[in-house]
Order: C-alpha cells, then sequence, then structure tokens
C-alpha cells in the first residue's frame, strides 16, 4: 500500500467546546490513483488532508507512506518528507506574491534533486507568455495554474489539493481538473484531492465520502469520467 | 451611536502588545527625557536671565596695566556709566595644579550666589566656586594653601558673572577644573600678595542702551574713549617727562619712557563668554533636544504608519466590505490613526510627568556639571509641555494620516479584490535567470520591502550619528589633547614682566603677542603671533623667506587661508594694522598661531632689537624671580579644551551610545517585524513546500541583514563627514579650532556594535519565522 491512514483521530477545542473533527479514519490509496475526498463542510475533509500533508498532526493514528509514518517524525523529518513526496495545491493558489510566474515556479523546482523543466510545465500549463508577471496581475484560473505548475515540477510522489477549483469558475474550474488528471497521467503521481462538488467524484479512481468526521463511503469507480466531460 | 470599530483597538493592541509596548516606552522614554531636560533648562534659564538684576551683573569690564587715577575713569565714564573696582588676584594652588582667581567678597556689582555653607567673614577664610570644589574634591570645611596663607574654605559659591568658568576671553571652552574663582573678605585679599594683581574695573550703563545694536554702539564707543583717553595720558605723560628733562638740561630724546597706562582687556559683557555661554548653551541645547526628539518621533510615525499600512493590506477585504456597506473613508482613516495617537498622547503625557518629576533633577544637573549656575526654582513651562506633547502627537498624525491616505484612497471593489497595487505595472522587472531562485527570491524581498529599507537606512544613519558620537567623543577629545600636548611649542612657556636673565641651558628667548582677525573673517578671534630665534629648537616650523610667515593649520583650515595668501591682522586695543604674506602651515593642534623669525617679529611690531617676551624651556625655569613671571603656560592649559568636554559631557556620550543601540535594535526589529508579518503567507506556505527552517531564514532575514550592514558601511563614513562638517560649522561660532579626526578603529568598533545589536534583531526575527504556523497559508485570502 503506497499511502495508509489508520485510525485518525483529531478534535479541536478544550472542555464542552470540544469538536471531534475526524473520529477515526481508515483508508488505503495506491501508488497513482486520483482520490477524491467528498464532503459537506465541517466533515472533516480538509483536515484529513493537512494530516496527510504534515501540516497538521492527528492525536491519534497514523500516517504511512511507502513505510514511513509521519507520526514518528519531528519537524525536521515531517518538512523533508514534505519536501521528498508532497505537492500542496490550494483553493486560494497561495503563490508568493513578489515573485513572478516563473519563479513561483522555480520555488518548487529548487525542492527537488531532479525537477521537471521549468519552462516546458509553464508550457504545457500556458503560463509561458506571462511567466514573468506577478501573480496579481493573472486570472484566478491561470494562479491556479501556476500553483499547479509549483507543485508538481518537483515531480512529487502525492499531491494533495484542497478544493482546488473552489475560487473558480465553471469552464476554469474544468480546465484545472484536466489539468490535475493529465498531470496524474503523465507524471504517474498519486491525487488526493478534497472537494464538496460530488461532479467531481466521477474523475477519480477512488472516493471517499466523509461526514461528521467519518468515512461514510468509500469506493472505486469503475468508470471514471474525464475531467473535460465533467458536468455540473 | 459610538463607532463600533473603536471596540477592535483593544484587541489590535493586545494582539500585538510587544510591538505597541516598544513603542510606548520608547516615545515615553524620550519625551520624559526630552521634556525633563526643557524644564530643567527652561527653568535655568529664568534663574540665569534673572541673575542679571538679582546679582546685578556688569554691562563690562575693563583690565589696565596699572591702577588708573580717578580722573581717568571719570573722563572715560562721560557720565556715562558708573566703574566699580573688581580687582583679582590669581594665584597657583600648587596641590591640584590649577589657577584660583580670588576676588574680595563683592558689595554692589557681580554678586555672589551662595550655594551651601556661608561667606566668609574672618581673614583665614575663602568661599570657592562650587563646581570647581566639586571638580577638585573640595568640600566645606576643608582648607586650601595659597601662597603662603592658609585659608578655610567656609562656603561653595557661583560668581554671577562666572556662570562659565573662562579664565580668559580668548579660550575656546571653560576650564571648571583647572580654573576657579573664589572670594575672600577685603583684609584677606590686601594680604595676599600683588605679584599676580588684576586692576580690573566693572562697569554699569547709567542708562542701559535699549538693544543689541545699541549695546554693541555703546561699547564700540567707549572703547573708542579709552583708547582716546589713555592716549591723550599717554601724551601728557610723555610731554610732562620730556619737559622735565628739558628742565634739567638733559637730552630730550635720550628720555627713556616708561610704559604709560594702557589697557590688557576690555570685554563688553554681551561678548563676555563667562558671563554669556551658559545662556547661549541653554538655548541651543534645549533646541538641538526639540529636533532631536522630533525626528526620532518622525521616525517612530513612519514605523507605526507603515505598519499599519501592513494591516490595511491584510485586512484588504474586509475593509473593501466595509467600504461597500457605507463607512466612509474618513471613518476608516480616524480608526487606522487613532491607535498611534492615543498611545502617543499617553506616552506624551507620562512622559511629561516623568520629566517634570523624575528625570528634571538629572538634566539639571547636567548644567550643574558644567556651569556655576545660582540656585533655580522649578517654573512650569507651557511651552515644553506643547512642545513635547502636542507637536509630537501632531506629528504622529499627519504622518499617519498620509501614509494611510495615500493607502485608502482606492475603490471599495479594489479592497475587496484585495488589489491595492498602486503600480501599474504589468510585469515583474526582470532578474535575471540565470541567478540561482533562491538569490532572485531574497532580491525580490528586498525590493518588496523598499519603503521600509529606506524607514531602516534613515533609522540606521540616524542611530549611527548618535554612536558616533557616543563612541567617538571621549577617545577624539583624548587624541586632541595628545596631539597638543606632544607638539607643544616648549614643554613650559614663560611670559615675564621684564626682561631677566637665566642660567639655565636649552631656555630660549621668544616673542609673542596677540591680534585679532578681521571683522568680516570667519570670526573675529585672537592668533598667537610667535616669534624665534632663527636656529630655534622649538620653533614648530620657520619660514625660508624671512619676511613671510608659517601659520598653523588650525588657522588655515578655520580661515581658508593658503600657501601664498596675505593674510591681515589688527591689535584688539590699538589702530595697528598689520599683514603678513604666508609661506607654509604646519601641523600645531594647539590653536590659530602664526611663527616667524625674531628679527621680523620685532621689527613688524617696532620693537628693540634685543626685546623678547619670556622663554621657551624644556624644563621648569626655577631661576626665574617668581615675581616677574606673568604667565607659565604649560600642558594643562593647552589642553583645556579637551578636559572640560570630557568633563562636562563624557557622561551623556556614554548616555547617547546606549541610546543609540536601543534606537538602532529597535528600528530594524520593528521594521524587519513589518517585513516577517507582511509575507506570513508566503512564508507559511514555503514551509508546507518543504523548505527548511535555515531556507526560509535566508530568505526573509537577509534582505534584511544586507540592508543593515550595508546601511551601516555607507551611513558610517557618512555620519563621520557629517560630524566633521558639524562640528566645523560649530566651531566657526567659537574662537579656536576642533581638529575632527576619524579614528578607523573606532569606526569598526561602531560597525561591530551595530552587527552585534542586529544579531539579537536577528535572533527575534528567526525566532518569529519559527512561530509562523503553516496554517497561515490555509486562510482563504486573496
Amino acid at each position: 500500500m503506497f499511502l495508509e491512514i489508520s485510525n485518525i483521530k483529531k478534535g479541536f477545542g478544550e472542555g464542552e467546546s470540544r469538536v471531534e473533527v475526524l473520529k477515526g479514519i481508515d483508508l488505503s490509496i495506491e501508488k497513482g490513483e486520483i482520490c477524491v475526498l467528498l464532503g459537506p463542510s465541517g466533515s472533516g475533509k480538509s483536515t484529513l488532508l493537512n494530516i496527510i500533508g504534515g501540516i497538521d498532526a492527528a492525536d491519534s493514528g497514523y500516517i504511512s507512506i511507502n513505510g514511513e509514518k509521519t507520526a514518528d517524525m519531528n519537524e525536521r523529518a515531517l518538512t523533508r518528507y514534505r519536501r521528498k513526496h508532497l505537492g500542496y495545491i490550494f483553493q486560494m493558489y497561495n503563490l508568493i506574491p513578489n515573485l513572478n510566474i516563473k519563479e513561483n515556479v522555480e520555488v518548487g523546482a529548487y525542492l527537488s534533486d531532479h525537477p521537471l523543466e521549468t519552462d516546458e510545465i509553464l508550457k504545457t500549463l500556458g503560463l509561458y507568455e506571462h511567466r514573468h508577471k506577478l501573480p496579481n496581475q493573472l486570472s484566478g484560473g491561470q494562479q491556479q495554474r501556476t500553483s499547479i505548475g509549483r507543485a508538481i515540477v518537483k515531480n512529487p510522489d502525492i499531491l494533495l489539493c484542497d478544493e482546488p477549483t473552489g475560487a473558480l469558475d465553471y469552464n476554469t474550474s474544468k480546465d484545472i481538473l484536466r489539468l490535475i488528471e493529465e498531470v496524474n497521467k503523465k507524471y504517474g503521481c498519486t491525487v488526493v484531492m478534497v472537494t464538496h462538488n460530488a461532479a467531481i467524484a466521477n474523475m477519480a479512481d477512488r472516493v471517499v465520502k466523509l461526514r461528521d468526521g467519518q468515512i461514510r463511503k468509500n469506493y472505486t469507480n469503475e468508470t471514471k469520467t474525464p475531467a473535460a466531460e465533467l458536468d455540473w | 451611536m459610538k463607532n463600533p470599530l473603536t471596540k477592535r483597538l483593544p484587541r489590535s493592541l493586545k494582539s500585538d502588545f510587544g510591538k505597541y509596548a516598544v513603542i510606548f516606552i520608547f516615545i515615553t522614554g524620550m519625551i520624559a527625557f526630552v521634556s525633563g531636560f526643557l524644564v530643567a533648562s527652561h527653568s535655568m534659564r529664568i534663574a540665569y536671565d534673572d541673575s542679571f538684576t538679582t546679582y546685578n551683573i556688569e554691562d563690562g569690564n575693563l583690565e589696565f596695566t596699572e591702577k588708573p587715577s580717578d580722573e581717568i575713569l571719570d573722563e572715560i565714564a562721560d557720565g556715562k556709566l558708573r566703574f566699580y573696582e573688581n580687582y583679582y588676584k590669581e594665584e597657583s594652588l600648587l596641590e591640584k595644579d590649577s589657577t584660583l582667581r580670588i576676588f574680595a567678597k563683592r558689595t554692589e556689582i557681580d554678586l555672589e550666589c551662595l550655594m551651601s555653607g556661608a561667606f566668609p567673614a574672618a581673614d583665614d577664610e575663602i568661599a570657592i566656586d562650587r563646581l570647581y570644589a566639586e571638580n577638585n574634591n573640595f568640600a566645606v570645611g576643608d582648607t586650601l594653601r595659597i601662597s603662603g596663607h592658609s585659608y578655610r574654605i567656609t562656603g561653595l559659591v557661583a560668581l554671577s558673572d562666572y556662570s562659565a568658568l573662562f579664565s580668559s576671553p580668548a579660550d575656546m571652552m571653560f576650564d571648571a577644573i583647572k580654573f576657579g574663582v573664589a572670594i575672600v573678605t577685603d583684609d584677606a585679599f590686601a594680604d595676599i600678595r600683588d605679584v599676580h594683581l588684576h586692576y580690573s574695573y566693572s562697569w554699569k550703563w547709567n542708562t542701559p542702551p535699549a538693544n543689541d545694536k545699541a549695546k554693541k554702539d555703546a561699547s564700540d564707543d567707549l572703547l573708542d574713549r579709552v583708547t582716546d583717553v589713555l592716549k591723550a595720558n599717554a601724551e601728557d605723560e610723555a610731554e610732562a617727562l620730556v619737559t622735565e628733562a628739558i628742565q634739567n638740561g638733559q637730552d630730550p630724546s635720550a628720555v627713556k619712557m616708561p610704559d604709560f597706562l594702557s589697557v590688557n582687556q576690555y570685554i563688553p559683557a554681551y561678548s563676555n563668554q563667562a558671563i554669556i555661554f551658559t545662556g547661549t548653551d541653554i538655548s541651543g541645547d534645549a533646541m538641538m533636544f526639540l529636533v532631536f526628539l522630533y525626528i526620532l518621533v518622525a521616525i517612530i510615525a513612519f514605523v507605526m504608519a507603515i505598519t499599519t499600512s501592513n494591516t490595511i493590506t491584510q485586512e484588504a477585504t474586509v475593509i473593501g466590505t466595509l467600504r461597500a456597506s457605507g463607512y466612509t473613508r474618513g471613518e476608516l482613516i480616524r480608526h487606522f490613526m487613532l491607535l498611534p495617537a492615543v498611545i502617543t498622547l499617553i506616552g506624551a503625557v507620562i512622559g511629561n510627568v516623568l520629566g517634570y518629576t523624575l528625570l528634571k533633577e538629572h538634566m539639571a544637573g547636567i548644567y550643574y556639571r558644567s556651569y556655576c549656575l545660582t540656585t533655580y526654582k522649578t517654573v512650569w513651562n507651557a511651552d515644553a509641555f506643547i512642545e513635547t506633547t502636542v507637536i509630537p502627537v501632531i506629528l504622529m498624525l499627519l504622518i499617519n494620516y498620509l501614509v494611510i491616505r495615500s493607502k485608502m484612497h482606492l475603490s471599495p471593489l479594489r479592497f475587496m479584490r484585495g488589489d491595492l497595487s498602486t503600480s501599474k505595472r504589468k510585469k515583474a522587472f526582470k532578474l535575471n535567470t540565470k541567478i540561482p531562485i533562491l538569490h532572485r527570491f531574497r532580491l525580490r524581498v528586498l525590493f518588496q520591502n523598499i519603503p521600509n529599507y529606506i524607514v531602516l537606512l534613515f533609522g540606521i544613519f540616524l542611530a549611527d550619528i548618535i554612536l558616533l558620537f557616543g563612541v567617538m567623543f571621549t577617545p577624539i577629545l583624548n587624541e586632541m589633547g595628545d596631539n597638543i600636548t606632544e607638539h607643544m611649542i616648549a614643554d613650559y612657556q614663560y611670559v615675564l614682566k621684564t626682561p631677566e636673565d637665566t642660567e639655565i641651558s636649552g631656555a630660549e628667548q621668544y616673542n609673542m603677542t596677540t591680534l585679532r582677525t578681521p571683522a568680516d573673517s570667519v570670526l573675529e578671534e585672537d592668533v598667537s603671533i610667535y616669534g624665534f630665534e632663527p636656529d630655534s629648537r622649538y620653533a614648530p616650523a620657520m619660514p625660508e623667506d624671512p619676511d613671510s610667515v608659517i601659520i598653523s593649520n588650525c588657522y588655515a583650515e578655520k580661515h581658508h587661508v593658503a600657501v601664498g595668501d596675505t593674510v591681515t591682522l589688527h591689535e584688539q586695543y590699538g589702530d595697528g594694522v598689520y599683514s603678513f604674506r604666508v609661506s607654509g602651515i604646519v601641523y600645531y593642534p594647539a590653536g590659530l598661531a602664526m611663527f616667524m623669525e625674531q628679527k621680523q617679529f620685532r621689527n613688524t611690531f617696532d620693537l628693540e632689537d634685543d626685546a623678547y617676551t619670556g622663554y621657551l624651556s624644556d624644563e621648569p625655569l626655577t631661576d626665574l624671580t617668581d615675581d616677574n613671571i606673568a604667565a607659565q603656560i604649560t600642558a594643562d592649559d593647552m589642553t583645556k579644551v579637551s578636559r572640560q568636554l570630557i568633563s562636562s559631557m563624557g557622561g551623556i556620550a556614554s548616555g547617547f551610545k546606549v541610546f543609540g543601540v536601543i534606537m538602532f535594535v529597535l528600528m530594524i526589529y520593528l521594521l524587519s517585524k513589518i517585513i516577517i508579518e507582511r509575507n506570513s503567507q508566503a512564508i507559511s506556505m514555503v514551509k508546507i513546500l518543504g523548505y527548511s527552517g535555515g531556507e526560509i531564514n535566508s530568505l526573509y532575514v537577509f534582505a534584511t541583514t544586507v540592508v543593515v550592514i550595508l546601511g551601516f558601511v555607507v551611513s558610517l563614513p557618512l555620519c563621520d563627514r557629517l560630524m566633521e562638517v558639524i562640528i566645523h560649522v560649530a566651531m566657526s561660532r567659537y574662537p579656536g579650532w576642533f581638529e575632527y579626526h576619524t579614528q578607523p578603529k573606532l569606526l569598526v568598533c561602531i560597525l561591530l556594535l551595530g552587527i552585534l545589536s542586529y544579531a539579537v534583531v536577528a535572533v527575534l526575527l528567526l525566532h518569529k519565522i519559527k512561530r509562523i504556523p503553516m496554517s497561515d497559508a490555509l486562510k482563504s485570502q486573496e
């Protein structure tokens, strides 16, 4: 098993105001899979993604990637873990505002011993002619594409996407999903994508439905719908 | 309804308590310091101004070479003024290697203020100047031994005409360590030997001149009258001698003329440094401290404004929403201005309270450590309150208003979109892609924070000046003292009343007089003119052309004289005007001087072929008659400036060192903290991406490090140069010259001090970066 999530529990707050956000999540994801975590607001999907990404810690349980357990890692090791295995895509892009588009992608490339070719990525993403612009001079879709470029340029094992289309319009959202699908195919990275858009589940190999901190459904799609054909 | 936004102010204060606390403490401290100083100086100034009437300070004084007759005095006075006999005798106090100027207790003019103890009542009692006593560890009850007599100190006094202890009006600086004043009873005064008796007369105008110009005109007229009367008197006496010679059947041309009555010194009060220096200094200090305060408040205001500007950027969407909801731009500007203004106001009020209560005495102490001031009473100073409260608050409001207003002029929509960029640029400026990405990243951080760095550079510049002053003050003065001692003409320089032979080998005759620079020069002041034997072993330099002169570098630098120039000097109390061709400049740091051969000196001043003023020697001339020595100039006399400046201001200079470091640390911390805060989301993001702590630190602290170190390296020489210019401009108002020498090792010291201070800040910044949570990147912001 490539990514193993075992009995993950996580709560916030103290005493009476404590809320259990994840109530024991068990999940296995194969290498190269696209896994969509689906659920309404407050279901715990983003929290789970953050724990997988090593930017939040579980109260109990563990995440194991290729046999390496994140719970055993100190801060330095967690940094190395993120550096080595993960690429992150956020709803709000989180580009570095004072770096231009190419430099934002290079920030990702720097972290890898064997990064992909930056210019090639920029061309693939349709950003090459915008490479000298600052993020705030691009549209939301272009910024999200830059964010994808930054995530994939280091050729990560896992691509974590937190509502990557949450701030985008329909066409741009499909464009972004198509890109993520293409990246998955081309580079073979595992994709874990959080969304509350049920239609997106159709492009996934595995769909995990969460509600109230628990997995309500975990299934694989017999037939996937290509991102370009998604409709909602 | 009260604006509900004000409710967030306490929360803003709490959430950024450290920053506001530091600013508050700094503002409070600065204002307490300046307010205390202003109150003390204002009260001192009132006491000083009142002392002119309270102690009946003279309008001027005149010193004759011998006692003048009443007729001469009446003729000079011409019904316009009244002369008061104010004789003094100068005696050495061997145990302290210093000089005491002793007066009989005055009853009519230049009265004394008793600071502690009692006035002398018996013939073996003396009251000495309080500051001189403190500097030499004398106390009431101690005994002084002066020219064979013992005196018990009964009191410490301040002589109203010696608020600054200038022993001579030509001195650049007073000397409260090696020179003091004292009073004794009339009988005790008469008992002191007359060897060093000075026939000094103070005067008061019968009708005081209305203004400064009238004072100067009246004084100039008086000097003319003195010259005329004495000239007429000399002519009368000479004629009487000739007549007497003729009557006695002698050759009238063979009559040897005596030294007729003449003037040794003429000082109107308005130019008497011993009287006016203190008042000028008090006023100048107050202005300097105020300017200093305003510069610092302006810097703090900029820091605050940049902080607020950063907050506005972070809260752009909220501000956009509020604006869209109907909040006016003015309401939001006022909201963001309120906290800085309140902090400044509270800081100013508390600072004033501290200044008036705790610091006032300390500040007054600064003056009492330098000047022989009379007692003072604290006087409420409304101006000081306005200057240290109202103006800083207005300054804070104004600067914040300008910065915040420029930030808030965008439309609500732009705020809601988080698009606060005022630049129309479509692209970031290009950086060579061959530069590694981390270097480009650092450069982008640098360019992103240019406004912060400009304020930071200005702060570094100011801190550098403060540090430079604090660190260099004492070493430069010490070096100046050492240089003067090392380049003294001779270890012992004697001025004789009448020619006298000495058997001690190595002694050499010389001539010396004093002339004045022209009134239209940089400053009308004394130049010491020396004449040396042709093969002199003491002359700093001798002109190759015997018709020319060599001048000291101090003279050349201050009055911009070059080799080949001709300078014109004049007598102070006579009509003589002399021109000299300068053929060389020699390093002589003791002051403004001119050197020539004896022969030329005697020719120039129409002296006998064997005339001389005294002796130069490397060892004491013990065979000279003590009573015949008019003056003995030693290293102590030459180094009084550096000694006194260190004594008066050495403590302040140390305080400047501490203040400079605090200000430097504060400025860098606050401004670089803003840089970190502004980039907190990006920092959070690069943490998520997997950048290590070291890499992130190098990205966000490196730029600040470069700016700070470059700022230091560039600003130090500039500050050094500026300091030299400031000192030279300041010196153009005072007699003499202060030679400013950069000491490279001290510059390196300041640089290291700055780097060390920055290291402390860097540790705080690294800690701050470490504390930025990765969850910051997860916040939905655009």
